[in-house]
């Protein structure tokens, strides 16, 4: 029996997994050529040909593709009888061997008349590949077919370009969606056949003829067809993994899958099936706007956007005796995205030269107003993207490129999601202006702002694929950018804010009982009192949730959301954030009494209050009532080590030392001198060598013992150098950055460097040899990077100021770092 | 088998999910849901702007459960869920004729 045979064969095929994608296609190609041609034998009396189409025309069958097959013959009425009886040869042992297939007998005029009035029909046809028979049937259903398609040009590109369209809505982008159509979505094999189409419809021979034709580079034709085998190879592993026909790669058929493929894993898997589907997604795109406005363009004049920057022929373009700054590319990806207006090709390739960004005023400017955009500075991002630019200006990108995100609740890929972010931001801001005016758009006119809303939603998830906490990655991350873009102190310190807290306005509002006062006067508290923080973070909050996809965002949340919103700026206006530090004041005056309470407090600046609560006072108290003390605390993740002691010059140095010997790693130090003279130092720490586990004894022994002179901190500190130094011995660059104009108290001292153990020691020791109290300390990891901020005076508790001092301080820390 | 189908506060579902998970419950169904009781909505202004809030964000949890055990799961929901004040919600069980498990066809108790 054929059909047996044949199924089993089929079988066969499937169970060899190392037949994959084009291979796997074509080996079952082979197998129902070689079949047919054997059923068809001598034929019938008439002419007639077997002719393949669709995925089996072009051998890229799939395991649960179907199989579209065409008798042709040139029979008037009366042979038709036989000719039926030739079909029903062919595809019963099909249908006995279980292929679904799509089967017609038809005439080369019945085929063009039906191809005539549609456009499936039609594509089929000019792709369509003799089997066996009279090629010379083929040869005219073909040749015939392509003219038609040619004659009927505009409406078939048409057709073609508003159903890409439509894909990039639904089922949505390949790349970008978390369990993305192979064949359907856009950037998915429906595409890369439409491009095939396009080509045929413009008189050439596909995606080669649009190669010679210009339409597409070189370059493109070979991402496409790295694009195509990487799509068929996971379409097959799809199919073979659930035995079905969906084309839908849902997120628990992906471990399977990876395998199949050869992947490492899952989001190995999804990673490069992006990479390919950008790639076509984005060619596609571009093919289908050049291709609308051929010959509809030209004539017009230049339109100057911005200096050496034109629209030109609905592109915008890059005059070409200009050089190609940052701030060019910046300025022309922000009037692309004003005018709603596509990157010229030559252009487009002239990006790669972009020069590395001084991000000066003007270049940051530019990029804000990009962003300002919003959705449609989201087809900007992706040019820059697809040319390697965007990682040039936000190196951090890089991390979530293309990072698939594992849950109910995210419909896109990271980066997607930030971009979606910030133009649902973008649309809030947008309701400022709005009539009438909305509940959101009172919020939004009212930010002072509102580019820091937009950096927020731009960097709010950058954390993710970095090890840690992503909020607290991220803030830290979202530091350095708006550091290296030149933001101001207090956009930085808000931007960071937001970022670290981007969670907590949703989580606050969903779980906690808004009918609580307390909830809305923490969470003042937690704005540090400031409306504007509050109005950012409400936005953000919105833009994120909407962002997300439909499961993170209803009618629900937004009420629950406007509530705190609503309470917590009420609690702003009444001083919540003072009144927290007030209820410290008289929790603590309860606990030590009022007396105590007040000759504590007297002694310490007010931020004290805002950093420590009640309990923590109580216990500080204490400790300076016995003069001299050390305290540590573990909890979850990280330690505290209290410290008081008389103050002294070099103390810093000697704690931090102590702390070194002890394999603590230092994130954060208060500093804290008393009008006795007295100090208390507080350090938060890591343990990343788990020293604690047995206990915090040692570590106060330890510290005692160094302030006590016993130990030979140089030594000691020098020998763990030693020991634990990094293996890699390049060293980054040692930044040192000393700013005025923050404090009127202090002079603030920012130290950029690798992160090395010891280096709080040995900064503190500079700063003990040159005299100077340090009187705040801010240690930030960054990986293998620090950023240590210090707040420090002169021996006579004064900023220091003169420049010949400064020069000092800086030339004996850069020293001190370089050793 | 029991249906028992509460309206809670949205802040109480982590502690209602912990006492039923705790109370051996196997799984419950949760909606979002908006709605008014005896507790009504209210009005709130912001910045001169009068914005109502006609129904109240809730809530919503589904438990099916053996018809002896409809009674302590309600009694749980209502100590997970009280905080005293208005709008606490409510809690009904209803009688549920037939269950199923879809994926093996169990009925009844099984299913469950």
């Amino acid at each position: 029996m054929v059909a047996v045979s044949l199924r089993d064969a089929r079988l066969s095929l499937l169970t060899q997994t190392s037949l994959r994608g084009t291979a796997y296609g074509a080996a079952l190609a082979q197998l129902l050529d070689d079949t047919l041609t054997d059923l068809y034998g001598e034929g019938g009396q008439s002419p007639t040909a077997v002719v393949a189409l669709g995925s089996y025309g072009r051998r890229e069958l799939c395991p649960g593709s179907d199989v579209d097959v065409m008798l042709l013959h040139g029979a008037k009425a009366r042979g038709r009888t036989a000719v039926g009886a030739l079909a029903e040869r062919l595809w019963y042992p099909l249908w006995d061997a279980s292929f679904v297939t799509g089967h017609a007998t038809r005439t080369v005029k019945e085929s063009l008349a039906l191809a005539d009035e549609d456009l499936d029909a039609l594509t089929a046809i000019v792709e369509a590949r003799h089997v066996c028979g009279d090629d010379a049937l083929t040869t005219e259903l073909v040749g015939r077919g392509r003219q038609l398609m040619e004659r009927r040009s505009a409406r078939v590109l048409d057709a073609l370009a508003g159903a890409a369209e439509r894909r990039r809505v639904r089922p949505g982008p390949v790349a970008e969606v978390l369990e993305p159509d192979l064949k359907d979505g856009a950037g998915g094999l429906r595409d890369l056949q439409a491009l095939e189409w396009a080509g045929y419809a413009l008189g050439v021979r596909g995606i080669a003829g649009l190669v010679e034709r210009g339409i597409l580079s070189g370059d493109d034709a070979e991402r496409l067809a790295v694009a195509r085998e990487c799509l068929l190879d996971q379409r097959v592993a799809l199919h073979r993994t659930t035995g079905g026909r969906s084309d839908q790669l849902a997120l628990q058929e992906q471990d399977a899958v990876a395998v199949l493929v050869g992947a490492s894993d899952a989001d190995a898997l999804v990673h490069e099936l992006a990479t390919a589907a950008r790639d076509v997604a984005w060619i596609a795109r571009d093919v289908w706007m050049r291709v609308a406005e051929d010959g509809s363009a030209g004539g017009a004049a230049d339109r100057i956007l911005a200096e050496g920057v034109a629209l030109r022929d609905n592109r915008v373009t890059l005059l070409y005796d200009y050089e190609v700054t940052a701030l060019r590319v910046l300025e022309a990806a922000a009037a692309a995205a004003e005018v709603d207006a596509p990157f010229d090709r030559t252009t487009l390739v002239q990006l790669r030269d972009m020069a590395a960004p001084t991000w000066d005023v003007w270049e940051r400017a530019a990029f804000l107003r990009l962003l300002r955009e919003g959705e449609r500075a989201v087809s900007v991002f992706e040019a820059l993207d697809h040319e390697g630019v965007l990682v040039r200006l936000v190196p951090e990108w890089g991390h979530v490129r293309s990072r698939p995100q594992r849950n109910a609740y995210h419909r896109f890929t990271v980066d997607r999601h930030l971009l979606e972010a910030v133009a649902e931001c973008a649309r809030l801001l947008d309701l400022a202006d709005a009539q009438p005016i909305e509940f959101d758009g009172i919020a939004a006119r009212a930010c002072r702002r509102p580019e820091l809303l937009l950096l927020g939603a731009l960097l709010h998830d950058i954390g993710k694929g970095m090890p840690g906490d992503h909020s607290d990655v991220g803030a830290r991350t979202a530091e350095v950018f708006a550091r290296r873009i030149g933001l101001d102190s207090e956009g930085r310190e808000i931007l960071s804010w937001l970022v670290r807290n981007h969670l907590l306005m949703a989580d606050t509002a969903t779980r906690r009982d808004l009918s609580d006062a307390a909830v809305a006067d923490n969470f003042a508290a937690a704005c540090a009192g400031d409306a504007e923080r509050l109005r950012l973070l409400y936005l953000l909050t919105i833009g994120d949730s909407r962002a997300t996809g439909p499961a993170a965002w209803g009618v629900s949340k937004a009420a629950l959301l406007r509530d705190l919103f609503v309470k917590a700026g009420v609690a702003i206006e009444r001083g919540a954030a003072t009144a927290v530090a007030t209820d410290r004041r008289e929790a603590l005056c309860e606990m030590v009494g009022k007396d105590a309470a007040t000759a504590f407090l007297d002694q310490l600046p007010d931020a004290y209050l805002l950093a420590f609560d009640a309990e923590e006072a109580v216990g500080h108290v204490a400790m300076l009532r016995e003069g001299s003390a050390i305290r540590c605390h573990p909890a979850e993740g990280h330690v505290t080590i209290t410290v008081v002691e008389p103050d002294r010059p070099g103390l810093l140095a000697t704690l931090a030392g102590g702390l070194t010997v002890c394999g603590l790693n230092v994130t954060e130090a208060f500093l804290f001198g008393t009008a006795g003279g007295v100090a208390l130092d507080v350090f938060r720490a890591t343990d990343p060598y788990g020293r604690l586990s047995d206990g915090v004894d040692r570590v106060e022994a330890t510290l005692r013992d160094a302030l006590r002179g016993e130990i030979d901190l140089d030594r000691r500190v020098a020998d763990r150098e030693r020991d634990y130094r990094r293996t890699n011995g390049e060293k980054g660059p040692v930044e040192v950055h000393i700013n005025l104009g923050e404090s009127a108290t202090d002079t603030l001292v920012e130290v950029h460097t690798d992160d090395e153990l010891g280096l709080l020691y040995s900064l503190a020791r500079a700063f003990a040899a040159l005299e100077l109290d340090v009187r705040v300390a801010k240690v930030h990891t960054l990986g293998e990077r620090v950023v240590d901020v210090f707040y420090v005076r002169d021996a006579g508790g004064a900023k220091v100021e003169d420049p010949a001092r400064l020069e000092e301080l800086r030339a004996t820390l850069v020293e001190r770092l370089r050793a | 088998m029991k249906l028992v189908t509460a309206i809670i506060k949205p802040f109480k579902l982590d502690d209602v999910k912990s006492a039923l998970q705790e109370a051996g419950v196997q799984g419950m169904t949760v909606m979002e849901v908006q709605g008014f009781g005896r507790q009504r909505g209210h009005t709130e202004v912001y910045r001169g702007a009068e914005y109502t809030i006609d129904f109240v964000p809730k809530v919503k949890i589904e438990v099916l459960v053996d018809d002896g055990d409809a009674v302590p799961v309600a009694e749980k929901i209502m100590e997970a869920a009280r905080t005293g004040k208005i709008g606490d919600g409510k809690v009904w069980i209803l009688a549920a004729e037939s269950v199923y498990r879809i994926r093996t066809g169990e009925a009844g108790s099984d299913a469950l």
